[in-house]
């Protein structure tokens, strides 16, 4: 398994990104820290790991014993659940346990890393030994105690999901199930994924923070599979949110599924479009994955600070039209890509990318956020304590614009329209990026007309942004279960845009002789 | 190590019998990973860990489900188990979900498959920085670079699994890669990027660190200047390393999963010609240092040569045991091991040669396949074929097509495998392929 990964990151080249469906430095405050925690009674996460302030104390000051510009522990208990229903039974369950402390040393844009599984404290020391040998310099200061930071409030919960019993997640299955049958007899085959976690997040950094965030996640899923004159087609959909099981109201899981039958179901009339060039229409939510992938991933700070992407010498040139503006924000109450702080223990915000046409801002973490001398805009993320963190988008969207939706697609003579998605990937330095589409249609003089199907588009982020003609009013956000992956880490995302009009892109198709 | 894991392994099955399951299949590991970044003269990431794992199956009532936790603390690791047996519970009966036959475990290889090299835990601080240095070296010495990243990453992963029916079994390899990749200034605000990674179980095999620059240093220099290509219906010529990928993605459906579950264009092609009599894909788990190679699968079944694809003709898919129960479909295995295509005897030249003009890609970006019909459209990085010979630079254009249809015009085999890869696979010329761009 580790092979595979070394595998994969040997194929990418750096910066590579995929986004599928299924990260200081001031001097320390370390009196006033001390002071605050003396006063506040045991932290309940702290209980939780099993470890005091005395225990985080001692680990930090051994971790930043060699010198250290930025430290933190990172520590986190990651329960999850899944459910699978297939051939009419829930006939397979599965749950994970995923508990560590993740220790990071930062000095410069140097990062010395280490992790352990064993929250004892022999082997939290020897970690924090392994991260510090990255530095060769004498010990700072190290806090005696970490202050206590409030806990967000864009997903709090009533019910734990470890409160929630299988018996209660499996009629869902099962609805779900019956539902899709009965919506076709077309449908042969139903599968149904169901997937919670709880995750509680624990940082404690060199500047005396203590950072706590329960991350709640569910997601279902949907497969359908449908035959027709002898002929079977597949399609999907699924939902998910930071969210707790009270969310899977009936009117959202019967959506779902009519989506799901519906995008299958549409297969059997779609063609392929023809090869080449065209104006592409993007519909409203899911089409955000242009976004992710054409300019999102090529302004995270890493890459630019190291002159990698292709937007490295852009901030506060004009790159769309005025009526373009596209924001990453993470603080959009339960979203899949929401959060309350970031991986670093810095509070997660919004950071406006591009404001009416103008690239205005990177998505920085620490270590960026130092060298551009800039304050962080909690963006610094990670998969698990497994890894450092690095910037990372969280929900990407685009604004509404002047436009509608009609008047877009009464512009467009020639060219298709894209609805939903599978994947997409961006090549940082050239810019160009792709994205896949499941499902989408024909526009020929100003009218929607065939079903189109698995095409893959690809542009340059750069020129497909000047190429924005048309904005509609209509943005929202996607519900679909993203998840985006960067140098071997996955993590969830949002995303979403209102109609759009690109007038030119490359369309996979078939060329017509 | 491997005593300690068996013993966890073991330990964890007899609690999930305590607990109440009838059956019980663990698996207990245990890696060591390695990293070292070094970007633009100096180190930039350390990453020392040590991790483990413990994963188990557990089978009650006629009921199945499957954990992993990486809290092994034994009061708890007692409380989780008894939480899966309690969750095992609560599901449906399903006949089909039993424990692997003991017979499947039987005629188990011995062969030395020498995937451990004692020399990896003995690689030094010294040795990583060295190696950073000659692949740095290389890359910055270039006036067009704005950047170069190198990256060591070794480490060793020992497991062992124990089943309530008999089965024990242990695994262990070793590994080492090292490459870099390097982006260079191009026109505007564009950058050319490139880069190369060899890797191995042993560090002797690997070559020299400066050779692995170069040859990253020169696939990013093949990048400049790239522009879009035609829109065009020709000849495709995939390189070994992208066909290795392209392959990956025929097999993802040719599982007893995908076809029991509706889903896969291989459903009913056993025995039949359905692809060209040019392609031949062998599963083999026993090949000697090979990145897939193994003694047993994960469910314990013993490794044996598994014809996939015969000169076109479908010979086997990948199937467990549960979905082969369920479909009446005999076992194989469910996972690929080493996928084996058969060479031709054409080096790369004499296939551009033989192509005269066309499109030859050296990388995909992004795209996807339809698993139930085989319906494609990947994005691509290459070159334009002119006269026999690799010409100007392409990129931002797809290929479209079918799978099936698309190894159906399976032309010509190379001779030229990539060898850091679990599937080894030469460079493929196919015929008639949809290309889009300007």
């Amino acid at each position: 398994m580790t092979i595979r990964r070394r595998e994969f990151l040997g194929h990418m080249a750096a910066g590579s990104a995929i986004l599928t469906m299924p990260a200081f430095l001031q001097g320390c405050g370390v009196q006033s820290a001390t002071a605050i925690s003396q006063a506040t009674p045991e932290n309940p996460f702290m209980t939780w790991f099993g470890v005091d302030q005395a225990t985080a104390a001692r680990v930090m000051s051994e971790l930043t014993g060699r010198g250290a510009d930025a430290a933190d522990l990172y520590f986190q208990h990651s329960r999850s659940n899944s459910l699978q229903l297939e051939d009419g039974i829930v006939s397979s369950a599965s749950s994970g346990i995923q508990q560590g402390v993740g220790l990071r040393v930062v000095i410069g844009d140097q990062t010395g890393y280490a992790f352990t599984e064993d929250l004892t404290m022999p082997s939290m020391l020897a970690a924090a030994r392994t991260a510090s040998a990255i530095a060769s310099g004498s010990a700072v200061a190290a806090p005696q105690a970490f202050n206590p930071l409030g806990a967000g409030d864009l997903y709090t919960t009533t019910v734990p999901w470890s409160d929630v019993g299988v018996d209660q997640k499996l009629p869902i299955l099962k609805f779900v199930e019956e539902k899709a049958k009965a919506m076709n007899p077309a449908i042969e085959k139903v599968a149904v994924y169901w997937a919670d976690a709880d995750e509680r997040v624990m940082i404690a950094t060199l500047d005396g923070k203590l950072v706590t965030d329960h991350r709640p996640m569910t997601r279902l899923t949907l497969v359908v599979t449908a035959k027709r004159d002898g002929k079977v087609q597949t399609g999907y959909s699924n939902i998910a949110a930071r969210e707790e099981f009270g969310w899977y109201s009936e009117d959202r899981i019967l959506t779902m599924v009519k989506e799901a039958v519906d995008r299958t179901m549409i297969q059997f009339e779609a063609i392929r479009p023809p090869a080449g060039e065209m104006p592409v229409i993007l519909a409203a939510g899911a089409s955000g994955i242009l976004l992710h992938e054409a300019i999102g991933h090529g302004m995270e700070a890493d890459f630019n600070r190291k002159g990698t992407s292709i937007y490295s010498d852009m901030i506060g040139k004009k790159v769309a039209e005025p009526f373009v503006t596209v924001v990453d924000q993470a603080t959009i109450p339960r979203e899949r890509g929401a959060l309350n702080y970031d991986d670093e223990g810095n509070k997660a915000g919004r950071t406006v990318m591009v404001e009416n046409g103008i690239l205005k801002s990177y998505l920085h973490d620490q270590i960026s956020a130092k060298q551009y001398d800039l304050e962080p805009t909690g963006s610094g993320r990670r998969e698990s304590y497994k890894f450092s963190p690095m910037p990372r988008m969280t929900c990407t969207f685009m604004e509404d614009g002047p436009h509608t939706k009609d008047e877009i697609i009464a512009a467009v003579d020639h060219g298709i329209i894209c609805e939903t998605y599978t994947n997409g990937q961006v090549q940082i330095g050239a810019g160009d990026y792709t994205f896949y589409v499941k499902n989408g249609w024909l526009v020929e003089k100003g009218k929607v007309t065939a079903p189109i199907k698995d095409v893959n588009i690809i542009g340059n982020g750069p020129e497909s942004l000047k190429r924005i003609t048309m904005v509609a009013n209509d943005a929202r956000l996607d519900t679909g279960g993203w998840t985006c992956g960067k140098n071997g880490q996955s993590v969830p995302v949002s995303q979403g845009i209102p109609t759009v009009l690109v007038s030119n892109m490359t369309v996979g198709g078939e060329n017509v002789s | 190590m491997s005593v300690d894991l068996q013993n966890r392994a073991a330990q964890a099955v007899a609690m999930a019998k305590d607990a109440g399951a009838e059956n019980a299949w663990a698996t207990a590991s245990q890696g060591r990973d390695v990293e070292f970044e070094y970007r633009d003269g100096a180190l930039e990431k350390v990453k020392d860990t040590t991790s483990r794992n413990l994963d188990i199956q557990v089978y009650a009532e006629g009921r199945y489900s499957n954990h992993q936790t990486t809290d092994l603390s034994p009061d708890r690791l007692k409380g989780f188990i008894a939480e899966a047996v309690a969750i095992t519970r609560a599901l449906e009966p399903d006949e089909h979900r039993q424990i692997t036959p003991a017979e499947l475990f039987r005629g188990r290889p011995a062969d030395d498959l020498d995937l451990v090299d004692p020399a990896v835990a003995g690689i030094s601080r010294e040795q990583r920085l060295r190696w950073c240095e000659s692949l740095d070296r290389v890359a910055t010495d270039h006036e067009r670079v704005i950047s170069a990243t190198a990256g060591v990453y070794d480490g060793t992963l020992n497991s062992a699994s124990a089943s309530s029916n008999g089965f024990a079994g242990t695994h262990a390899q070793t590994y080492c890669w090292y490459g870099s990749n390097i982006t260079l200034r191009d026109e505007g605000e564009k950058r050319a990027s490139g880069g190369w990674y060899v890797g191995g179980q042993h560090v002797d095999s690997l070559p020299d660190a400066s050779d692995v620059a170069r040859i990253g240093l020169e696939r990013a220099l093949a990048r400049l200047g790239s522009e879009k290509g035609p829109s065009v219906k020709t000849s495709m010529v995939v390189d070994a390393q992208a066909a290795g990928s392209l392959i990956g993605r025929l097999l993802r459906p040719a599982s007893g999963r995908s076809v029991q579950q509706g889903q896969s264009f291989w459903a009913d092609l056993v025995g039949k010609k359905a692809f060209s009599d040019k392609l031949t894909i062998v599963d083999d788990p026993l090949i000697p240092r090979g990145f897939g190679s193994r003694h047993f699968d994960s469910e314990g079944i013993s490794a044996k040569y598994l014809p996939i694809v015969e000169n076109g003709v479908v010979r086997n898919l990948y199937i467990d045991t549960y979905y082969g129960r369920k479909a009446g479909m005999k076992p194989t295995t469910g996972s690929p091991s080493n996928r084996v295509i058969g060479l031709g005897d054409h080096s790369l030249e004499q296939l551009l040669k033989e192509v005269g003009n066309g499109v030859y890609v050296t990388s995909w970006l992004g795209g996807n396949a339809d698993s139930t019909t085989g319906d494609f459209s990947l994005g691509l990085r290459g070159h334009m074929i002119e006269n026999g010979e690799i010409g100007r630079p392409v990129g931002e254009m797809n290929v479209t097509g079918n799978l099936k249809d698309l190894f159906g015009q399976l032309e010509l085999v190379g001779n030229d495998v990539y060898p850091y890869s679990q599937t080894l696979s030469p460079s493929l010329v196919f015929g008639g392929v949809d290309f889009s761009g300007a």
